[in-house]
């Protein structure tokens, strides 16, 4: 599923505000309560200032004007244009602090998310998808933002505004302003209802339109099996389906839209005309002016605005605080493999390592291992091979601490490993994942990541042991060159040399790798290997094996199937045993000759055509 | 699925290809230019409805309130009737005001709707070298943005002018009927105003861009520590990463609170502007009143209608730099409208019935288009109908160049392919691809049901026992039961994922229903487990029955069987006969290929020999 529709789908969750959640919202703006007080302070000044203004206009026509009085006139001038400087700068304080305020509790969610997200363990990670959490720190945050800035300014705005303007009405005329103040719930529930009304066309448009989106990919991709199929005309008929949806909810909500404003507008001339009609009577008792009537039409026109906005906040809140209630879970979510108390640091994990009648499931509850015992002595090299699925993975998962057993002891040098503190077991590990994961950047940063106070020199040290020095210098900018997003402008055998470089800069007492299973050309396949060499010296090791030089150099080698250990021993121990491990090993035999002869073409590289 | 004829709704864009941008807008417009023009002039409609409810404003104060002149004999009625006067211009300035909108809408989503119909169409008719040259994601970019720009072009930029523009000449219009010269002193500032609105407006776009290139900047940060967790905990690089997300926060923090103080700078600032302009008039105007030149009820439509004078031009700088953008679109969007199409029905002959299959290479060459290399050289072979012919050679030797050329997917440079005596060049393309089946290595399936995916591009209607009989004979069928929902089961990200020997079936099946005369066979078992292999290999010589097949080899195994057997190497034929023949030459390369078998054997022995 693609990240727009994770989002669209969960803005379509509505939840109604409760106090604990409330409490919360509001908490988050205390650490910066001058500005929301000064907001507050600022909007309220602006909307009676607007209110003042027109009132400020009776005054012209009923004591200036009327009265052929220029000094009056004058004299109100003056004051208008005080009012104006002073507007300016109220206005520049609300826009200015509600926008900041929005900003900054923004980044106050995203960095508390993020700061989060770094302490929670890999089961949380294994059980919420990726485009998720991006989804709940990019976008809800801005949610969250926007409802306490823009939404408070615009409720408090609108309340403020027709407040101010029903008590200058009711000053002129508090009959005439009664009559108003009937139509403002008519004209409030019209908004809100349209309001709903389009959004949920707005919605429809934007699913529809990631549907499009989609199907031009798709389409996209899979162009050269559309017209070896001749699908062309079929495609573009189910497209216009999509098309079709699309045009339907995009105007719908569009002429919605347009007829939304009109009809609020209808409603206010309506009640200025009943005024109208009403006011001859109180003409005549001299309890309205000409300048009253203007200012009433001035004030009706006024409260249109604020009652639009009201009716968007409104319509949006209830998603927002979705939004609020998935950004707490998140916070409130405890990391599962955490430090005990009592922890310690480890002084060195190099030692024995024992897996005590381990037992694992993952969420799912499915076991993973169980009953698992292995004794591994320091500087001992592991080779773990067997299926996929078999739990080889879960191994390193467990012997890397991102998962802790669900019974049974892992031990470091005797002591319970948890009794240790992550952070020291963890600075001791050097890790080669599978499919190499390295950063934007440049290759001497994503080197550096192994040792963050390491000189240029010792990360070009570190290279040159795990044998990627020698394709770095030939790169343009050699270790300085960036490469791209994710590593992608690197090949997957260069991603690999430079993790292993990470991995030996780091200079751990325990090394662990994950093989790839993916082949290399047969030169970086080399120096990879090297570089592994170099790593395992003087060190515990673990290596999911998939190469037979691998295999071949372990002192020990384990064939897990369904989570628990079939077979163990050294190499010409096992093959001399024929059984898994051997038919596991003549496979892998056939398989890698094939390649090395070139009979068989490597799964990885593409011709660079039709191949897709 | 809703019955679409394209020809009502499908416009070739390629019409409206021309280098003024303006003018190619105005093409697009065909069938649209109508409606828009009635959304304008609604607007004109509207807005003078607006003019005119001041007017009346004016009327009753002058008339009315000072003079006591009433309409229908008594001031009841009289007001009774200004105040129907006041719903009644409401009611016309709220319904043509709707029906500009929805005119705007009615062209923006119909204009787009066809836009996005055509460049899927067209997208998918350009050539196969336009595609390989041409990123995905860059051609998604603009048919998602660029097409989203120019709706809003149409549906907010051009019409927000229009209204703006309106606006301004009708009130003006009506200011300078009541008094020349309050209207001539009105307009002071507005040259100035609009001159500083667009060059705000500019630097503010610019500064919002680096916004928005911080928050991808913030967002690629927060996706490669997600995607990477296990890499972060492993060299316990937690803190390391909350100071490097901390530092993108921080820095989209800045440049948001940059653009706020920009924004919250010229709001107000023009609002002293323009709030002296009103003043100054204001003050003039009750000046007048006062020494009788014009009346209260002019004074009354003059504050009335001086606002809309003069605020919204503000706006007006806005909304042009915003269509600024959309003309950039516009060009984007063309870019990929003048590529030229693949003509898929052209050709000399247009043959009837199917073709028998009788295929002549006569010294073909051929080189891709960027023209470095030969891809093919001097290939020259004979097969006849039913045969097949194997393609064996390692990666980039031209096995997949060769049998591209077959549906015509790219023309030969040099030489002669005869399809049944005829120059393959003189055959449609559409022609030949409906003779012409492809079952790839690594097939790409559609997110779409198993059920469309092995129907899709059979071009007729087929039923279930027709896709069950298929499948079965692609050994696909018992896997495909094991699935949730049987053959309905969707494929992809929201339904199973297929293996790639799983999804090769899928493709036998579909090309099964094909019935194609001339097969293209990507035959690998790389990806299959060896269970199924024989499964495949009986539905792979199902379909090779009575068709001329073209097999890509990657194991002698698969060649052994065909009639005749090329050797490539760098785009040339470095051996060709049978299998015999060809095991028989002893300092051939297949021969030396075909040994491999044995000699994997014998040192795989020697390995167990050396451990026992």
């Amino acid at each position: 599923m693609n990240d727009e529709l994770i989002e669209l789908e969960e803005e379509e969750y509505t939840s109604n505000l409760t106090t604990p959640v409330f409490k919360r919202i509001v908490g988050l703006m205390k650490p910066h309560m001058n500005w929301v007080i000064g907001f507050f302070i600022t909007i309220a000044l602006t909307s009676c200032g607007d209110a003042y203004f027109t009132y400020l206009n009776k005054g012209m026509v009923d004591s200036g004007i009327s009265l052929g009085n220029s000094a009056v006139v004058m004299h109100i001038a003056t004051i208008y244009g005080s009012l104006i400087l002073c507007q300016a700068v109220t206005v520049f304080c609300f826009v200015y602090l509600a926008g900041v305020l929005g900003e900054r509790i923004q980044y106050d969610l995203r960095k508390m998310m993020f700061n989060h997200l770094q302490e929670l363990s890999l089961s949380y990670y294994s059980q919420n998808a990726v485009g998720r959490l991006i989804a709940r720190v990019t976008s809800d945050s801005g949610r969250v933002a926007d409802l306490m800035t823009w939404g408070v300014v615009d409720t408090t705005w609108a309340f403020m505004n027709i407040t101010t303007s029903l008590i200058f009405m009711a000053i002129i005329n508090w009959k005439l302003a009664l009559i108003v103040s009937v139509i403002i719930p008519v004209m409030v529930v019209i908004a809100v209802q349209f309001r709903k009304r389009i959004l949920v066309e707005f919605r429809n448009s934007r699913r529809a339109n990631s549907k499009i989106t989609g199907a031009y990919n798709e389409n996209i991709q899979g162009v050269r099996v559309v017209k070896a199929l001749q699908r062309e005309d079929e495609n573009l008929k189910e497209f216009q389906v999509l098309t079709d949806t699309m045009y339907r909810a995009s105007y719908r909500a569009a002429w919605l839209s347009a007829l939304f404003l009109p009809t609020v507008q209808i409603i206010a001339a309506i009640a200025l005309g009943v005024i109208v009609w009403y006011s001859g009577d109180q003409i005549m008792v001299g309890a309205m002016t000409i300048g009253g009537i203007n200012a009433f039409v001035s004030y009706l026109t006024f409260m249109m605005w604020p009652v639009q906005d009201l009716a968007r906040v409104y319509a949006e809140m209830q998603h927002s605080i979705a939004s609020a209630e998935r950004i707490f879970k998140l916070i409130d979510t405890p990391p599962e493999v955490h430090d005990r108390p009592d922890a310690v640091p480890a002084k060195t994990i190099l030692g024995e390592i024992e897996f005590d009648h381990v037992e694992f499931y993952y969420e799912d509850r499915n076991p993973v291992l169980s009953d698992f015992t292995l004794k591994v002595n320091a500087g001992e090299t592991i080779a773990l091979v067997g299926p996929t699925g078999g739990g080889k993975s879960t191994i390193v998962n467990l012997l890397c601490r991102f998962y802790e057993p669900r019974s049974g002891v892992i031990r470091i040098n005797g002591r319970d490993y948890t009794e240790y503190t992550m952070e020291s077991i963890h600075s001791r590990i050097g890790i080669v994942l599978q499919t190499p994961h390295l950063f934007s950047g440049t290759v001497c940063e994503n080197i550096r990541y192994g040792r963050l106070d390491a000189s240029n020199a010792e990360v070009e040290s570190a290279a040159k042991i795990a044998g990627a020095h020698d394709f770095i210098v030939t790169l343009e900018k050699s270790y300085d060159q960036n490469v791209g997003e994710g590593g992608n402008l690197l090949s997957v055998g260069q991603k690999q040399l430079i993790s292993l470089a990470r991995a030996v800069l780091a200079k751990p007492e325990l090394f662990i790798m994950d093989e790839a299973t993916s082949s290399v050309d047969t030169l970086t396949e080399a120096l990879i290997q090297r570089g592994m060499e170099a790593l395992m010296k003087g060190r515990t090791s673990f290596v999911v094996a998939h190469r037979l030089s691998t295999i071949r150099r372990a002192n020990r080698i384990i064939v897990i199937e369904g989570g628990k250990i079939t077979e163990q021993g050294t190499h010409a121990e096992l093959l001399r045993a024929r059984g898994h491990y051997y038919r596991l090993y003549t496979q892998q035999f056939r398989h890698e000759l094939e390649v090395q002869y070139g009979v068989m073409d490597k799964e990885e590289e593409n011709e660079d055509v039709v191949a897709d | 699925m809703t019955a679409i004829t394209p020809s009502s709704k499908y416009f070739d864009f390629r019409n409206a290809l021309t280098k003024n941008r303006v003018a190619g807008i105005w093409r697009m417009m065909s069938d649209f230019r109508l409606p828009y023009l009635g959304a304008t002039a609604a607007l004109a409609i509207s807005a003078t409805a607006k003019t005119c409810t001041y007017l009346l404003l004016g009327y009753f104060a002058d008339k009315v309130l000072t003079q006591q002149i009433y309409i229908a004999g008594t001031l009841n009625k009289t007001l009774a009737l200004i105040g129907a006067g006041f719903v009644f211009s409401a009611a016309i300035e709220g319904s043509f005001s709707y029906l500009s909108g929805r005119l705007a809408a009615y062209t923006a989503e119909g204009i787009t709707r066809r836009l996005r119909d055509f460049l899927f169409d067209h997208i998918q008719r350009l050539s196969f070298s336009y595609h390989s040259q041409t990123p995905t994601g860059d051609l998604i970019e603009r048919v998602t943005s660029d097409v989203d720009a120019l709706r809003r072009f149409f549906s907010e930029q051009a019409i927000g002018m229009g209204r703006i523009i309106l606006l301004f000449v009708i009130n003006w219009a009506a200011i300078l009927f009541v008094n020349r010269t309050l209207g001539l002193i009105s307009v002071v500032v507005i040259p100035f105003i609009l001159l500083v609105s667009l060059w705000f407006f500019t630097k503010v776009n610019k500064r919002y861009e680096e916004y928005q290139a911080q928050e991808a900047i913030l967002s690629t940060t927060l996706q490669e520590n997600l995607t990477g967790v296990r890499v972060v905990k492993a060299f316990a690089r937690q803190e390391y990463e909350k100071g490097k997300f901390e530092k993108d926060n921080w820095a989209k923090y800045l440049k948001g609170r940059l653009l706020l103080i920009m924004q919250s700078l010229f709001w107000p600032l023009s609002d002293v502007v323009l709030g002296f302009q009103m003043l100054f008039g204001f003050v003039f105007a009750a000046m007048m009143a006062i020494r009788g030149e014009i009346t209260i009820g002019d004074y009354l439509v003059y504050v009335g209608l001086v606002g809309w004078l003069i605020f919204p031009i503000r706006n007006l700088g806005r909304t042009i730099v915003q269509a600024s953008t959309g003309m950039v679109s516009y060009g984007r969007l063309m870019e990929i409208v003048k590529q030229t199409r693949e003509p898929l029905t052209e050709g000399r002959v247009q043959p009837e019935g199917p073709v028998r299959g009788d295929i002549v290479f006569d010294d073909v060459s051929f080189m891709y288009e960027d023209g470095k290399i030969d891809a093919l050289k001097n290939i020259s072979f004979h097969i006849k109908p039913g045969q097949s012919i194997a393609l064996l050679g390692s990666t980039g030797s031209g096995k997949t160049s060769l049998v591209n050329l077959l549906p015509r997917f790219h023309d030969y440079t040099g030489g002669h392919i005869l399809l049944d005596g005829v120059e393959l060049k003189d055959y449609p393309r559409e022609y030949l691809r409906q003779q012409i089946g492809i079952v790839q290595q690594e097939p790409f399936l559609f997110s779409r049901s198993i059920r469309e995916n092995i129907m899709y591009g059979v071009g007729r209607s087929v039923s279930n026992e027709e896709i069950e009989r298929a499948a079965k004979a692609a050994a696909i069928h018992d896997v495909v039961l094991t699935f949730p929902d049987g053959y309905n089961t969707l494929v992809g990200e929201k339904g199973v994922t297929l293996s790639g020997g799983q999804k090769q079936r899928v493709t036998i099946a579909r090309t099964l229903l094909k019935n194609p005369r001339i097969l293209i066979l990507d035959d690998s078992m790389s990806s299959i487990d060896t269970e199924t292999e024989a499964e495949i290999r009986a539905a792979l010589s199902k379909l090779m029955e009575d068709r001329t097949t073209f097999i890509i080899a990657h194991r002698i195994q698969s060649v052994m069987d065909a009639d005749l057997i090329l050797v490539l190497d760098k785009g040339q034929v470095i051996q060709m006969g049978t299998h015999e023949e060809l095991v028989a030459h002893e300092a051939g390369i297949y021969r030396q290929i075909y040994d491999i078998q044995t000699r994997i054997d014998e040192e795989l022995e020697n390995e167990i020999s050396r451990v026992n």
